[in-house]
């Protein structure tokens, strides 16, 4: 297993935000985490990223634990999210240049010009992150994500904000790397046909806990107790969204 | 500690200062302005007041150096601040970046804008008024070690406080160090203090470095006894700061804080 998350539990005050989540993936996989707004899925990644202290439960990243070998697992590990920004002043390129250095990349302005041209931004490069949307802002969080040419990547909605034609070109670039360098893709979104199409496997959180995991059709066929040909997520959700899998 | 990542956090801060005007203005906006307010209030006590011209340097002297000790401990925690209002702390610290890296990166970019604002400062001062401060550094250097170390371990404090509360107390990144300016005794020696407050002023290690200065300008000499004071106290409240930090980074790590980010 490239990581394993056993009997994770993170409570804030009274509220259980992650509650007993045990789960692993194997090298090359391509995680979706999926649930509904607080079923925890934000947190989860941040325990795995050591962003927040697990009340419990313990987290090992290839083989070693997450609590004592942070740095030297984070060596090998990225992460974007759309919700977190970079300095508003400086440009994509002094951005990414810092990030550069903290991975200490060998030849980091040719990385960075390879990263640009992947999602598209190269015309940004000298553009200050003020001045970018939403959308853009996302594609230099994706650059970062890609710079230290990481064996596991974590994705918080990575393609939200995008339009359609980019959000393709985004999962492309993903699939592109599983492919070719057997990158392991933790991800989580909102949008199920995306999920469907891009992870072998999906955890299905709700209320903290895992209450379903497996392929698209098995969660399926797993939250909806009855048969099916093809996956339905988007039923999934729905139906978890109104209760009735609670 | 490795040190490309240290360089990773002075990039970043040195691309900030050279894009944002505020951090200009606070380099360099500041130290001048104080030096030439000081400068010609000092100059109006001397003319015809029958005070001595040392005066002057006293009161330039005692102004640059409280203007290096606020800068220092106000850039510290307005660095950390910048990170918090971008919504930075998520990306840096997901990374293999160590917090010790952080700080220290922080440190050296705020010892480098100490130092520019303190040539400001010093230009202006030997301009306006001949006061050159620099044949006094040397016997100042003890004192003003211990001015930034004090400021240093008030900055970690402050930064560990608002990675706590987070902005809702950022205001005492910019009003902390003004707290302390009553007890600090910069322009006028500890004994004119009502005698409770002296007992305070000596624990301060800001009142020992400006004590020791004046003796300095006042030609007595190095005064080991403020030195060695001032010292001691830091290594109290240095270590304290550092524990505290500790603790309080812990702490909100544990509430999820970093990653709240407003």
């Amino acid at each position: 297993m490239l990581v394993e998350v056993e009997h994770l539990s993170k409570t804030f005050g009274e509220f259980r935000a992650v509650d007993d989540v045990s789960f692993g993936i194997e090298p090359g996989e391509i995680i979706g985490m999926l649930g509904p707004n607080g079923a925890g899925k934000t947190t989860t990644i941040h325990m795995v990223l050591g962003l927040i202290t697990p009340s419990s439960g313990h987290i090992s990243i290839f083989g070693k634990s997450m609590a004592t070998h942070r740095g030297e697992i984070l060596e090998k590990v990225n992460f974007t999210s759309p919700y977190s920004t970079f300095p508003f002043r400086l440009t994509v390129l002094e951005n990414l240049k810092v990030f550069a250095r903290i991975y200490n990349l060998k030849k980091p302005r040719e990385r960075i010009d390879q990263q640009l041209e992947r999602f598209g931004i190269t015309k940004l490069r000298d553009k200050a992150i003020s001045g970018l949307s939403s959308g853009e802002n996302t594609r230099v969080g994706l650059c970062k994500a890609f710079l230290n040419d990481p064996e596991l990547l974590l994705l918080d909605e990575p393609t939200a904000y995008l339009d359609p034609e980019i959000a393709w070109q985004v999962k492309n670039a993903l699939l592109d790397a599983q492919r070719e360098k057997g990158t392991t893709i933790l991800y989580t979104s909102h949008n199920m046909d995306e999920v469907e199409r891009m992870c072998n496997r999906i955890i299905f959180l709700h209320h903290g806990k895992v209450i379903a995991a497996g392929s698209p059709i098995e969660i399926t066929q797993a939250i909806l107790e009855e048969e099916r040909e093809e996956p339905a997520l988007e039923e999934v959700f729905m139906r978890l969204v109104k209760g009735k899998a609670a | 500690m490795k040190l490309h990542r240290v360089n990773a956090v002075i990039a970043r801060h040195v691309y900030e200062s050279r894009r944002n005007f505020d951090r200009v203005v606070d380099t360099l906006w500041w130290p001048t302005l104080d030096v030439v307010l000081w400068g010609f209030f000092s100059i109006y006590l001397t003319h015809g007041k029958g005070l001595q011209v040392s005066i002057v340097s006293l009161m330039l002297g005692a102004a640059i150096l409280w203007t290096m000790f606020y800068s220092f401990q106000r850039d510290m925690a307005v660095a950390f601040i910048d990170d918090l209002w971008c919504r930075n702390l998520i990306n840096l610290f997901s990374t293999p970046l160590m917090l010790s890296e952080y700080m220290a990166g922080i440190i050296v970019v705020c010892i480098l804008k100490v130092m520019v604002g303190l040539l400001a400062a010093s230009t202006i001062a030997w301009a306006a008024w001949s006061f050159d401060i620099w044949p006094w550094l040397p016997k100042f250097i003890p004192y003003i070690a211990n001015l930034l170390v004090f400021s240093l371990a008030i900055g970690i404090a402050i930064t560990g406080m608002i990675f706590r509360y987070s902005t809702k107390i950022q205001a005492l990144a910019w009003g902390f160090a003004g707290l302390l300016m009553p007890v600090s005794c910069i322009f006028y020696p500890v004994s004119s203090l009502p005698k409770w407050l002296q007992d305070i002023a000596w624990m301060m290690p800001t009142a020992h470095s400006f004590e020791g200065m004046r003796q300095v300008l006042a030609g007595k000499g190095f005064s080991p006894l403020h030195f060695w004071w001032g010292a001691g106290l830091n290594v109290v409240y240095f270590a304290s700061a550092l524990m505290f930090f500790g603790w309080i980074f812990e702490k909100a790590r544990s509430r999820g804080l970093l990653v709240k980010q407003e």
